[in-house]
């Protein structure tokens, strides 16, 4: 039977960061993933990450995973890919499926990253085609260059439901609705805001009542619902849709764990069955580790830190560092985890609402209720400001771990401070040259270029902007407010799509000077865009 | 035995729903009133409801319906989800074909890169 140090399972962001970090300690190390790629859920994230530098935020989603598969290879870690874990017994015996055979490993040590399941919820016609989960019509675009459907409803506003939506309009489906039972937006307002900007309207507190088809989604009908899930009669709203979205949460897959033996709890806060582990990962069972979703539901950048954890910890079991090496490289990553941990939507905080932010500003209710922060809300956040010239305009009103737009500014306009979940600031005495580095790192697409008044009655809005086609220089359109709505007639003024701006375009509009502070989004009128 | 699995406790009798010929485990066909009546006929653990009805036992092995089976259940029983202990983890994890399964390896090293 071939041994090996260290066994992994997962070829996630999780599972090959537990490797690099293994193997750069001269651990001999196999990865095993089920999928004919690695990378796990890495490459269908084609947005930016938050965070900070050391998290990688700013950084796609597929760049990060495509550095890690690298680290992996120069760390010398061997990745075998459709090679799928179906057994772990006594003594860190593994045993792999690999093409049409069974094949029996023995590791000295093993770390379970096999990440999570999508949920999935009932109601009539949901198992008619045309439903499907998020992650499955994120797999469809990302991976395979596949339209999931025309129109669409997504059912979820946490951060997946959200992220998945846009990603849906870059792709160029409809998105009608985007409908959640819970009565406040689950993920990130600034995910939230790029999304209802374009014009999709939020449903909190309403779920599907049915969906409609006799062999697909041919419509769905949503209804609200009271604080007993009780849908209220008189309430229901129809849509011609032809898929519907399920983002409804993960469940970890942690069948192995429970195989294997390891103390198992079901605990509601960290996604359904996970192993009993410490900070580090360490499971009942001495030399089996876990790192990323399979042990508590969170996201691919503590996944990652998680991932380096269980590795280092691994090492120092197998005896190739000692305690001391251990303690001083976990203290390191344990204040990067504990940097994301932060803010309004920390693992602590799940579950609690609310109302002020860290500065004691009162959080945008209109942003909780309808995806956008309110016109008349926007104003008492210390990123909105006021001044002659152009000035960045920062919409970041909830306090989330995340700082890139800091880092970027040459000119100091931007401040957030050492603390990493602090709302940025627009310093007013500086000087912005209107370099557009901070709209194209704000990973919320929040950062907007205003010159409120340009001496001629017009106003420049420059914003980011992730679609195709983009509009030549001069097309005329409508601009969007916060809303979605309609606000005024705009026309581009350039559009600019710098190297550094790592595909996040620049777009340039002019308006009316009275509508500066409400355009923020630019619509090519219908009959040009009737393609 | 903990107290969710006291079968003396009284759960009431079967009151048939309106959406009882929903289908909860697609790969086995079996739908929301066939596991709630299952309840009722006794099976108070997802291994038995496994074994009764085979709701997660078929292709996808519970990946898409074992957290709707044990809510379905749960309710049934007027307890938490989290009350209920989850259904055994067996080899093979993925369903896997018997030619395969037989199939041992005799040299492992061949398929490394």
């Amino acid at each position: 039977m071939k041994r090996y140090d260290l066994i992994i399972v997962g070829a996630g962001p999780s599972g090959l960061s537990a490797a690099i970090e293994a193997a750069k300690k001269g651990l001999d190390v196999v990865v095993f993933d089920e999928n004919e790629k690695p990378g796990g859920q890495l490459f269908k994230q084609i947005h930016k990450f938050f965070g900070s530098k050391e998290h990688r935020a700013k950084v796609r989603g597929f760049v990060i995973g495509q550095q890690l598969l690298d680290e992996a290879d120069e760390a010398g870690v061997k990745v075998v890919l459709n090679a799928t874990v179906i057994g772990l017994y006594q003594d860190k015996e593994v045993v792999v499926r690999i093409g049409e055979e069974i094949c029996h490993y023995k590791a000295d040590a093993v770390v379970i990253a096999t990440g999570a399941a999508e949920n999935m919820v009932t109601f009539p016609g949901w198992t008619l085609p045309g439903v499907i989960g998020a992650g499955a019509a994120q797999t469809m675009m990302n991976l395979h260059g596949v339209k999931p459907g025309k129109r669409i409803l997504m059912l979820g506003s946490g951060n997946v439901g959200l992220v998945v939506s846009f990603q849906l309009l870059q792709s160029g489906c409809e998105v009608v609705a985007l409908v959640d039972a819970a009565p406040r937006v689950g993920g990130y307002g600034v995910h939230a805001a790029k999304v209802a900007r374009t014009g999709v309207l939020f449903y909190l507190s309403h779920t599907i009542v049915s969906a409609e088809g006799d062999e697909c989604v041919t419509g769905v009908t949503i209804a609200e619902i009271d604080d007993k899930f009780n849908f209220i009669p008189g309430t229901e709203k129809h849509f011609d849709v032809d898929t519907i979205c399920l983002a409804v949460g993960l469940s970890p897959m942690s069948q192995l764990l429970k195989m294997a033996g390891a103390k198992m709890e079901d605990n509601p806060k960290r996604g359904g069955q996970v192993p009993i582990c410490d900070e580090y990962g360490r499971t009942s069972i001495p030399g089996v580790f876990v790192a990323g979703d399979v042990s508590g539901i969170e996201e691919a950048s503590s996944a990652m830190i998680e991932g380096r954890m269980a590795g280092i910890v691994a090492a120092e079991y197998l005896g190739y560092i000692d305690d001391k090496v251990m303690e001083t490289e976990l203290a390191g990553l344990d204040k990067a985890l504990d940097g994301l941990r932060q803010g309004m939507f920390a693992p602590k905080n799940r579950g609690k609402s609310i109302e002020k932010t860290e500065e004691g500003i009162d959080i945008s209710q209109n942003l909780l209720k309808k995806g956008f922060v309110g016109d008349d809300e926007i104003e008492r956040f210390p990123g909105v400001t006021h001044r002659k010239g152009i000035h960045p305009v920062i919409e970041c009103t909830q306090n989330i771990p995340c700082n890139p737009c800091q880092d970027v500014c040459g000119k100091k306009c931007i401040s957030i401070g050492d603390n990493i979940t602090s709302l940025p600031i627009a310093v007013t005495d500086s000087e912005c040259v209107n370099c557009g580095m901070c709209v194209a790192s704000c990973s919320g697409q929040a950062i907007f270029l205003v010159d409120e008044d340009c001496g001629d009655g017009s106003a420049t809005v420059t914003l980011p902007y992730e679609f195709l086609p983009l509009p030549a220089e001069g097309t005329k359109g409508i601009a969007l407010g916060r809303n979605g709505q309609e606000v005024c007639e705009a026309t581009v003024v350039s559009v600019k799509s710098l190297k550094a701006f790592d595909k996040t375009n620049l777009l340039t509009m002019r308006v009316p000077k009275e509508y500066a502070m409400k355009a923020r989004f630019f619509r090519v009128k219908t009959e040009e865009a009737a393609v | 035995m903990n107290s969710v699995n006291d079968r003396s406790r009284d759960i009431g009798p079967f009151v048939p729903g309106a959406d009882d010929d929903m289908l909860i485990c697609r790969c086995e066909e079996i739908t929301k009133g066939e596991i709630r009546q299952a309840v009722h006929d006794g099976m108070w653990t997802i291994t038995e409801i496994r074994r009764y009805l085979r709701a997660g036992m078929g292709l996808c092995q519970g990946q898409t319906c074992s957290r709707l089976v044990k809510g379905i259940v749960a309710r049934e029983l007027g307890v938490s989800p989290a009350e209920l202990e989850p259904a055994t983890s067996r080899v093979p994890m993925r369903p896997i074909e018997m030619h395969v399964f037989a199939n041992e390896a005799r040299e492992v090293d061949q398929h490394e890169s």
